[in-house]
């Protein structure tokens, strides 16, 4: 492998890494809040990027600015996390906390198979594409490779802005304060007047936006397509695991390592792409049961 | 005598086949300390409970200021002046103390904005002297997490304070706090309740706790008040120093 080659597989995961991070940080974000693992979060990811494809390319069809793409992947992001997010959480989510955890794990499965049939209804099995976000930064030369600056600037960015935005949001602001006393004990956190039901509630849709912000950033990169929320639900939990599950810095890296593991198997050993992330998080969870940063009966966020 | 703050009517309930509570009647007035006690299993743990509107019994009735709050879900009753502090204090354990008492505040006051940050909660210096009452007004930027048992306990009580309420409830406030400690602690809880004009209710075991520090006493015997009066009066009584003091 050339030294060039490397650096490229190096961008790629990195630019990967990004995407996946703020997916995995909502699922995260949820599971050490709700303590429930939904794996309907492919879902939110899937529809981000269906929402923002549709979105942007009606900008583009009408002839607008292609900068206007940018504004409109967040709000494809923001109106898919708060209306199916919220409507996940009112109408589903909210029945089964109390419930058996294998329990939730089927429901929300189910839900993430409905939602899988309702987008191909709804947007049909033909690839979407929209690529105005990533001509409108150009590209960026590093160490004599041209990268998209989109890939290579943007979505790292995002996700380090991402990373540090939810930690000052939990730390120092109001909501965050009462997201994390819900989070260490929710009776006594009730006992001075939180209402534990909006605060779930609230938590939820962050995490929904978080994925389908994922999916919306990644439209640019990928075609979107039937069976990508699947993808990355599966390597979602991957990165939740390997970090240890609520852990919201450990994210961040397990990402990183997952991103660009599975971009080097790509070039090296392309027929392991595929088990890379596995054989990371096994490998991890082997040497630490509990992830590279969770501890037994730690804080959950 | 005035009215009571909180009066309880014929409560009951039963777990399966245990009666926790069988017609319970009970009145709490203004700024009295009232102890619960009785052996394990009365009941003392599960009154505080239907009070606080975390269980909801089958029968009864309870008021506060001839209002029913049965069946009013435990963070409305907490807004109408109920508040309680834990048998193990449950502090936010990753924010310091003087935040753990501006988020109490910030709830009380129903701050709107979700984005503003603790540190610019308008209530900080009434939260202050809040913290200054209970003595702990030194550790308002310790880390909660790293308190002593004691101290966690005073400030425990300290945010239950900072929701204003007009009756606290307390499920044996000095558990777990080094017996050289105990009286100290309650000393100072009971200055506290008494400047803020705050009425108490406490479940206890020490009775040298209850004739020190309560001004009423109410014996838990089955899910029954076997009976009620002045701790020297109780304490004497030889059913009570049978079945509950021991001897």
């Amino acid at each position: 492998m050339t030294t060039t080659l490397a650096l490229i597989a190096l961008l790629d995961g990195i630019s990967y890494a990004s995407l996946l991070f703020l997916v995995a940080v909502g699922l995260t974000l949820i599971f050490g809040v709700l303590g429930v693992l939904n794996v309907a979060h492919g879902s939110l990811y899937a529809i981000g990027a269906y929402m923002a494809a549709t979105l942007g390319g009606w900008l583009t069809a009408q002839g607008y600015n292609p900068w206007l793409t940018f504004p409109a992947l967040m709000a494809a992001a923001i109106l898919t996390g708060v209306v199916v997010g919220g409507l996940m959480e009112r109408f589903l989510l909210r029945q089964i906390y109390e419930k058996d955890p294998t329990l939730q794990l089927l429901i929300t499965f189910a839900v993430f198979m409905v939602l899988e049939n309702v987008q191909r209804m709804v947007w049909g099995v033909q690839p979407y594409f929209m690529s105005e976000p990533l001509r409108a930064l150009g590209n960026i030369e590093l160490l004599g490779i041209r990268y998209t600056a989109y890939q290579i600037v943007f979505l790292p960015v995002m996700a380090i802005l991402t990373m540090v935005g939810l930690r000052y949001f939990l730390r120092h602001t109001l909501a965050g304060a009462k997201i994390v006393a819900v989070t260490e004990d929710r009776e006594a956190a009730t006992s001075i007047g939180i209402d534990a039901r909006k605060v779930y509630f609230v938590t939820f849709v962050i995490g929904a936006c978080l994925a389908a912000m994922g999916g919306a950033l990644a439209t640019p990169t990928t075609s979107v397509l039937p069976g990508m929320g699947a993808n990355m639900i599966v390597l979602s939990f991957a990165v939740a695991a390997t970090a240890g599950l609520g852990n919201i810095e450990g994210a961040l890296l397990a990402a990183l390592l997952i991103g660009v593991a599975r971009s080097f198997a790509v070039y090296i050993m392309p027929e392991t792409e595929v088990l890379m992330p596995y054989l990371i998080m096994v490998l991890i969870l082997l040497w630490r049961p509990m992830g590279l940063f969770g501890a037994v009966q730690a804080r959950k966020i | 005598m005035t009215a009571p703050l909180l009066s309880a009517r014929g409560i009951q309930i039963r777990f399966g086949g245990v009666i926790a509570a069988d017609g319970i009647d009970l009145d709490i007035f203004d700024r009295e300390n009232l102890a619960i006690i009785g052996p394990n299993g009365a009941g003392k743990t599960t009154f505080l409970n239907i009070t606080t509107g975390y269980l909801k019994p089958q029968g009864g009735s309870v008021t506060l200021n001839g209002r029913e709050i049965l069946g009013t879900p435990p963070r409305r009753i907490t807004r109408m002046g109920v508040a309680r502090a834990f048998q193990i204090p449950q502090l936010f354990t990753e924010h310091t103390v003087l935040e753990n008492m501006l988020l109490s505040a910030a709830v009380r006051e129903r701050i709107w904005n979700p984005l503003r940050p603790l540190s610019r909660i308008r209530q900080r210096a009434e939260m202050l002297d809040l913290l200054d009452l209970v003595g702990c007004a030194d550790i308002a930027d310790r880390l909660a997490s790293e308190l002593p048992e004691g101290q966690r306990k005073l400030v425990d009580i300290a945010i239950a304070l900072a929701q204003r309420p007009k009756l606290l409830l307390m499920d044996e406030p000095t558990s777990g706090v080094a017996t050289a400690d105990k009286f100290g602690i309650m000393e100072i809880l009971i200055k506290a309740l008494r400047e803020a004009q705050v009425a108490s209710v406490f479940v206890e075991h020490d009775m040298e706790m209850v004739s020190r520090y309560a001004s009423r006493v109410a014996v838990w015997s089955q899910g029954k008040i076997q009976m009620t009066g002045t701790p020297d009066v109780v304490m004497k009584d030889p059913d009570v120093i049978r079945t509950v003091i021991g001897g």
